[in-house]
C-alpha cells in the first residue's frame, strides 16, 4: 500500500569551513555555507526508497533559515515530492525545534516520519524521542533496516550491546542510522528540474524558551608539544623512546 | 540531592555513579545485569527486564522519577538519548545534552559540551533536570559499596519486541586501550593493515581508524572508528598514521595523553594536535620506529 512519508531534514554549517578567530578563540560563522546534514540524507534516501517500493508521497520539512531552500533543492533532486522550509531556527534550542516540527507534521498526512538518529553538528539525539512524545506515536530508533507492510513497520534497531527487531503500528516515527543505506547522487537532469520546483517557505509561529544560558563558546586550546621531525630517522628514534617509556 | 541514573552501558554506569559519589543519593536503573555495578556507591540498583523499548522504559522512569528525585542523569547512548528526549517532553523540562562536565550550583547546573562537530566547547548554565552524559565523566573508581538490587519487569508499550540479538563479535574496548594505533586514508589500501598489525601487536596496541577508513572504505569495522561520531578514546599513546586530523577525528581522541602523528603532508591539521610528529611515509616510519624498539 502507498504511504505518506514525512522526512525531517537538517541543514548544518559546512563544519570543515568553520574557522576559529585566533585572538578570541570564537568560531567565525559569518559567510560559512550550509550543507545537507549527513544522517538527514540517509533519512531522505530511506523515504524515497519506501516510496519507490510501495508508492505514496514524500514530504520533507526543514527547520532552519532562508538558506534552507538550497538543501531542500538537493532533497527534491533525491526524490522528495514536496518541501516545507520553516525559518526561525535557534541554535541549541531542541525543545523549540521539536515543537515546530511536530506542529508541522500534524498538519500533513503521515504514516511514517523519518529522521536521522543524531545530527553531525550538535549530536543531541533528542529530537526523535521528543517528537514521538509530542505526537503520541510509537518511536523506533537507530534503524539498520526498515520494512513496511500494510499498517505495520518492522525495524532492526541497533542498541548498545544488542540489536533488537521490533514492530510498530503506523503511524510511527523512525530514526535512521548511517548504516541503513548509501544515499544516492541524483543525476544532473534531476538537479536542474529540482531547481524549478515549487517550495513552501514559512515562518515558525511557536515560541519556546530554551531554559539554557550560554556562558561561553570557544575552541578548546591545544596544549600539545608539537615536536615535528622532517628527518625520518631522528623522529623514529625519538618516538620509539616515548613508546618505550610508556610500555616499560 | 537525589539522582536517578539510567545507563545501558556498563562502563558509563560506573563512571556516572563514581562521579556522583558524595554528591547525594543515587539510584541506578540498568537494563544490563552485572554484579560489578554494585560496588560504585548506588543506594539501590534497579535491574530492568521485560520490554526494553524507548516508550516502555521511559514510562517506567517517569513514574520512578516523579516527586522523588532532583535530577535524571542518562548515559549518552542511542537508547539513553531517545529516552531523554521522550521524558523531557512528557515532563516539560530542559535537557543539558552530551555533556562532559557538570557542576551543581544553587539549583542550577553548569555543563560543558562540544558543538560544531567538536570545534568548540559550549559552557552553559541551565535549569535542566535531565542531563545526557558522554563517556568519561569520571574514571569510574569503585567505592567498596555493596548496593542492593531490585528486579523490575517492564510491561510492553506501543513498540513490540520481535527478537533480540547480541551484537556480533567481541566488543572492542578501545576506551580501555592504553595504546592505540589509528590509521587514516593515508594507508592507501586495506592490505596495508598487514604491515601495521605486527607493529601494533609488538607495542600492545589496539587498532582503530578514522571515519573514512571505517565507514566509507570498510577497511576496519565500524566499532573501531574514533571520532566525534564514533568512539571517544583516551589512551596513554595515540598514534595517528596517515590521518589528516579533521575536527571530526580530533574530537574523538583529544583526551589522549600523548599524540604521535605520521603524515606525508606537512600542512596536515594533525600536526597542530600532536606532541611528536614525522613528516613522511607511514609505512617507512612504522618500520623505522619498530627497529628502534
Amino acid at each position: 500500500m502507498p504511504y505518506n512519508i514525512v522526512v525531517l531534514v537538517k541543514q548544518i554549517y559546512d563544519l570543515e569551513l568553520v574557522k576559529i578567530n585566533s585572538s578570541t578563540g570564537e568560531p567565525v560563522l559569518e559567510g560559512v555555507p550550509f550543507r545537507f546534514e549527513t544522517l538527514s540524507k540517509n533519512a531522505v534516501e530511506e523515504a524515497v526508497r519506501l516510496k519507490e517500493k510501495h508508492g505514496g508521497k514524500v514530504t520533507a520539512i526543514l527547520f532552519g533559515n532562508d538558506k534552507g531552500t538550497q538543501v531542500m533543492k538537493e532533497a527534491y533532486a533525491m526524490g522528495v515530492d514536496e518541501g516545507f522550509v520553516i525559518t526561525g531556527y535557534q541554535e541549541g534550542n531542541v525543545a523549540l525545534t521539536a515543537r515546530v516540527l511536530a506542529a508541522k507534521i500534524s498538519q500533513i498526512p503521515h504514516d511514517i516520519v523519518l529522521l536521522g538518529n543524531q545530527s553531525a553538528d550538535s549530536m543531541s539525539g533528542l529530537l526523535g524521542g521528543k517528537i514521538s512524545a509530542i505526537l503520541g506515536l510509537p518511536y523506533v530508533s537507530n534503524a539498520l533496516k526498515l520494512e513496511a507492510s500494510g499498517q505495520k513497520i518492522t525495524v532492526e534497531s541497533a542498541g548498545e550491546a544488542e540489536n533488537m527487531k521490533v514492530e510498530a503500528d503506523l503511524p510511527a516515527v523512525v530514526s535512521v542510522s548511517q548504516e541503513i543505506n548509501e544515499p544516492r547522487f541524483p543525476p544532473v537532469m534531476q538537479i536542474i528540474q529540482a531547481g524549478r520546483k515549487k517550495m513552501n517557505v514559512e515562518q515558525a509561529q511557536i515560541r519556546v524558551e530554551s531554559g539554557i544560558k550560554v556562558l561561553s563558546r570557544l575552541a578548546p586550546k591545544s596544549e600539545r608539544k608539537k615536536v615535528i621531525f622532517d628527518d625520518m630517522d631522528k623522529g623514529a628514534q625519538e618516538i620509539a623512546k616515548v613508546i618505550k617509556e610508556v610500555t616499560k | 540531592m537525589k539522582f536517578l541514573v539510567f545507563s545501558d552501558s556498563l562502563d558509563v554506569s560506573k563512571q556516572i555513579l563514581s562521579f556522583l559519589n558524595g554528591k547525594g543519593e543515587t539510584r541506578l536503573l540498568s537494563p544490563r545485569e552485572d554484579n560489578s555495578l554494585r560496588g560504585y556507591g548506588a543506594s539501590e540498583i534497579v535491574l530492568l527486564k521485560g520490554s526494553l523499548t524507548i516508550d516502555s522504559v521511559s514510562e517506567f522512569i517517569l513514574k520512578e522519577f516523579a516527586g522523588s528525585f532532583d535530577y535524571l542523569i542518562i548515559a549518552s547512548t542511542s537508547l539513553g538519548r531517545d529516552i531523554a528526549g521522550y521524558i523531557s517532553e512528557k515532563m516539560n523540562v530542559t535537557v543539558a545534552h552530551e555533556v562532559f562536565s557538570i557542576a551543581f550550583k544553587d539549583g542550577k547546573i553548569v555543563t560543558k559540551r562540544f558543538d560544531l562537530g567538536g570545534k568548540v566547547v559550549i559552557e552553559e548554565e541551565s535549569s535542566a533536570k535531565i542531563v545526557t552524559v558522554l563517556p568519561g565523566i569520571s574514571e569510574g573508581t569503585p567505592s567498596g559499596s555493596n548496593s542492593p538490587v531490585r528486579v523490575v519487569e517492564i510491561p510492553a508499550g506501543k513498540v513490540r519486541v520481535v527478537s533480540v540479538e547480541p551484537k556480533k563479535g567481541k566488543e572492542v574496548e578501545l576506551e580501555k586501550a592504553s595504546i592505540i594505533v589509528s590509521v587514516g586514508r593515508g594507508l592507501g589500501k586495506k592490505e596495508g593493515l598487514q604491515q601495521i598489525e605486527p607493529f601494533a601487536k609488538k607495542i600492545g596496541a589496539e587498532i582503530a581508524g578514522s571515519r573514512p577508513v571505517c565507514l566509507d572504505y570498510h577497511w576496519l569495522s565500524e566499532d573501531r572508528q574514533v571520532g566525534y561520531s564514533g568512539r571517544k578514546v583516551r589512551p596513554k599513546i595515540y598514534l595517528a598514521l596517515g590521518i589528516s586530523g579533521q575536527i571530526q577525528h580530533i574530537a574523538g581522541m583529544r583526551d589522549s595523553k600523548i599524540v604521535i602523528a605520521v603524515n606525508k603532508d606537512k600542512n596536515a591539521p594533525i600536526f597542530q594536535e600532536c606532541d611528536y610528529g614525522i613528516v613522511g611515509d607511514l609505512y617507512t616510519a612504522v618500520q623505522k620506529i619498530s627497529s628502534y624498539l
